[in-house]
């Protein structure tokens, strides 16, 4: 008997279907995978499964019963818990007093021997029988910490624990450790519902996959019947490709030449050469660096050493204004935090780094400015009626674009810098935004992005340079690499040989 | 789609939250109004001056905060104290002339505030901590070198400063004019737009290019500025002065630039609104008085108000 199913499942945001009609069911001792792109539906369904939101029609049944999940306490109650991606442990406590933080049978006071009893038995379970239950939580890395979050669901006698995303900041080695967890997990007959995006990790540890795509469960398989192809299509729809402008790849002169880049602890030697009019692509996962080497070479590492010419002339690190001087311009991965000024209206953020060109004697032209926030709006697709609107008002996508704007229209092409320019993007604005990139690249700029998203970089780099820990692993020029090869070196740089 | 459909149902939400702001305030504009208008004796041109005149002195105070708040900076607890010491330096140096005072005056209140502004902008430390520092070693400062003593003009001139213009009381004037000037800062020149990025978003500031920490420091100059322009006001208006003068003026400031609408959380502001939040206030005090309140009871009702329209702004920064 299924030990949680649901049936029917169908949440809607206003006039937005964000699940329709999900039916599926969870067997004790099983590893669920479920997958799906950005907005497929996977974390509405998870909310809703951990009682923060209720659905709008269908049945959900626990161990044969129908059951309301009404809130996180109740699912809770139920056996139901959520280990989230957000780490949620209390630094300066002990591993001891996260384990019990929030729980509900813990008295006022403490009875402090059962209490610890119990804590050891599920750190032991999980394969953490090394760890002192007074360590304090800040003494553990995050591999670490996400493991005891798991001994802490264990311990509210968890049946089904639904893991969002755990490996998404891990090394492989902690990872191995997470795994280990969840084997033992199955092991004791428990469930794990496990989101991620690595494919790679669903045929590792999974034993089912369920993929969602656009609100629609479009399927449910055992891994060991599909591929890695397969899968990818079902959570498409499509072959991959259709989303990327097709161009003609060519080698130009040289625009940025670094050597020997140092960002102490993450970036060791590293050296990279990128072309004019092509873009270059950092391939890593997070912790690779390849977000920290752009980062440095937009003067934002305030420990970066290393030698860096750009179009020529050497440019000074460790400084925002000596990149710029140098014609270096940056896209942050950070958006909300960094890359556009949200309580400011479109239009501010447009001309934000234009309005030297619009001022005299210390007094903004703004008629002029106006015109220029119009052209520029215009140029990178976005609504003018929406220009007086705050920017926290408008979609991901399109805050992207305001990012791109601002460095439209400089004098001459220079180097464009990008991390992770469609992280929280939907599928639509994607398109428009690699449209932007090669746009940028047609007009001479050299163009280098960092990716985590390897269908990303082998649908736009006219170069892959692949990254593990700090370093360079491979260098392709577009059509030498593909999938295998270039997941091989962003996880095992060993088996890539 | 889940995000889209989230952004579009927050959208709403934060728009019915701002709408509903904006009609609370026009109605609590609407009822101080009505209230004012029909208290005896407030529509004399003997109580609209003395209005005027009283809200002169906090007031540039309240446009120097304004460039605080709006860097994101929350405020200053050290501004009072920089408006008596201020006071004090211009009485001390009337000796030379009134202008050269005044320009004495104002470099003295700009390194004070300038330099606390360098310490917030370059090393990012807590704004509020640094503004209670300088707020000690205004006091001591003071208290060491003039012996705890009240400072009288050290020369002549002091008159100028009082009477009117077109009916206008001067100080009246002084205010108008810092509020103007403020204001053209905050929305036509480029110094005033990056204090605006910098408030709005730091990290995505220094990303961008600009030199946040130099920007910050430039709003905490023009806030000292403001304080000395309140200091001289004071020390002409009451021809001697201790550091008592401008005590209590930061609190009053803050809540005039929120009961005007600058956001707290920076990036948003105008100096013509706090000129809207320190009448309000004033109103509400000048009213309280006219009909017969006590002065506890003045306060108390002055604090409830502050409060409701402070609250007020929070539901609708709210995300």
């Amino acid at each position: 008997m299924p030990v949680l199913a649901i049936a029917g499942v169908t949440k809607r945001f206003g006039p937005n279907t964000v699940l329709k009609n999900v039916s599926l069911s969870l067997e004790p001792g099983e590893i669920r995978a479920i997958c799906g792109e950005n907005g497929a539906g996977k974390s509405t369904l998870v909310k809703i499964l951990t009682g923060l939101y209720a659905p709008d029609e269908g049945t959900v049944t626990l161990g044969g019963a129908a059951v309301d999940i009404a809130s996180p306490q109740h699912a809770q109650e139920l056996g139901i818990a959520l280990v989230a991606q957000e780490l949620s442990l209390a630094p300066a406590l002990s591993v001891l007093d996260n384990i019990w933080l929030g729980n509900r049978e813990v008295p006022l006071f403490h009875r402090r021997n059962s209490l610890r009893v119990r804590a050891r038995a599920a750190l032991d379970q999980i394969g953490l029988s090394d760890l002192a239950l007074d360590t304090p939580a800040s003494a553990l890395n995050i591999g670490r910490r996400q493991l005891v979050e798991i001994a802490r669901m264990l311990t509210r006698d968890a049946r089904i624990l639904f893991l969002d995303e755990p490996t998404a900041t891990l090394s492989d080695v902690e990872i191995e450790r997470i795994f280990k967890a969840l084997r033992a997990l199955k092991a004791a007959g428990k469930t794990v519902v496990y989101i991620t995006h690595r494919l790679g990790e669903v045929f590792d540890v999974c034993d089912t996959v369920s993929v969602l795509r656009n609100g629609e469960l479009v399927g449910t398989r055992r891994t060991a019947e599909i591929d890695r192809q397969q899968l990818m299509e079902l959570m498409l729809g499509r072959s991959a490709g259709e989303m990327y402008p097709s161009w003609q790849s060519q080698s130009g002169a040289a625009a940025l030449a670094v050597k020997n880049l140092q960002v102490p602890p993450v970036v060791r030697d590293f050296s990279l050469v990128a072309e004019r009019g092509t873009v270059t692509c950092l391939a890593g996962q997070i912790g690779s660096g390849a977000i920290t080497v752009l980062r440095a070479l937009a003067g934002l590492s305030a420990v970066a050493t290393g030698e860096v010419e750009v179009l020529g002339q050497p440019m000074r690190l460790r400084s925002v204004l000596a990149a710029q001087a140098a014609n270096v311009q940056f896209i942050s991965e950070d958006r909300a935090g960094e890359g556009v000024f949200l309580r400011l209206t479109a239009e501010r953020n447009l001309v934000a780094t234009k309005l030297r060109q619009h001022t005299k004697w210390g007094v903004l032209a703004r008629p002029k400015l106006r015109e220029t926030a119009a052209k520029l709006a215009n140029a990178v697709g976005i609504d003018r009626t929406r220009l007086r609107s705050p920017a926290d008002d408008l979609s991901g996508g399109n805050q992207q674009k305001l990012a791109f704007g601002r460095w439209i229209g400089g004098t001459e092409p220079g180097v464009l810098l990008m991390n992770e320019p469609t992280r929280g993007v939907d599928v639509g604005a994607r398109a428009e935004i690699y449209r932007l990139i090669r746009e940028f690249c047609d007009r001479g700029y050299c163009v280098v992005m960092a990716s985590s998203d390897l269908e990303e970089v082998l649908g736009m780099a006219d170069v892959v340079v692949t990254m593990y820990r700090g370093g360079q692993v491979g260098r392709y020029r577009r059509g030498e690499v593909d999938m295998h090869r270039a997941l091989a070196d962003i996880t095992h740089p060993a088996a890539a040989a | 789609m889940t995000e889209l459909a989230l952004v579009t149902r927050f959208e709403k939400h934060r728009a019915r939250v701002r709408h509903a702001a904006l009609w609370v305030r026009l109605a609590a504009a609407a009822a101080i109004a009505a209230f004012a208008l029909t208290t005896p004796g407030f529509l004399t041109p003997l109580s609209l001056n003395a209005l005027f005149t009283a809200i002169s002195f906090v007031g540039c105070v309240a446009v120097g905060m304004t460039f605080i708040t709006l860097t994101g900076n929350i405020m200053s607890l050290a501004l009072g104290a920089t408006v008596s010491a201020s006071a004090l330096m211009f009485l001390a140096t009337l000796s030379f002339g009134i202008i050269p005072a005044f320009l004495l005056t104002v470099l003295f209140a700009v390194i004070i505030t300038g330099l606390q502004g360098f310490l917030v902008g370059h090393f990012r430390a807590n704004p509020i901590l640094v503004s209670i520092a300088a707020l000690s070693l205004l006091l001591g400062g003071a208290a060491f070198v003039t012996g705890g003593h009240r400072i009288y003009p050290a020369g002549e001139g002091l008159a100028m400063f009082k009477g009117r213009i077109a009916g206008i009381p001067k100080e009246a004037l002084c205010f108008f004019a810092t509020v103007l000037a403020g204001q053209f800062i905050l929305s036509w020149t480029r110094v005033g737009r990056l204090m605006s990025m910098v408030g709005s978003n730091f990290r995505a500031a220094t990303a961008a290019g600009i030199d946040a920490a130099m920007i910050i420091t430039a709003a905490y100059v023009i806030a000292g500025a403001c304080a000395a322009v309140s200091g001289v006001l004071l020390a002409a208006r009451y021809g001697s002065g201790d550091m008592e003068l401008g005590a209590g003026y930061d609190y009053t400031a803050i809540a005039a630039v929120l009961v005007g609408g600058t956001g707290i959380s920076g990036g948003s502001g105008s100096t013509l609104r706090t000129l809207v939040g320190v009448t309000v206030i004033a109103i509400i005090e000048v009213v309280l008085l006219l009909r017969g309140f006590s002065e506890q009871l003045q306060y108390l009702i002055t604090g409830l108000i502050v409060l409701a329209v402070i609250m007020l702004h929070a539901a609708g920064e709210k995300r």
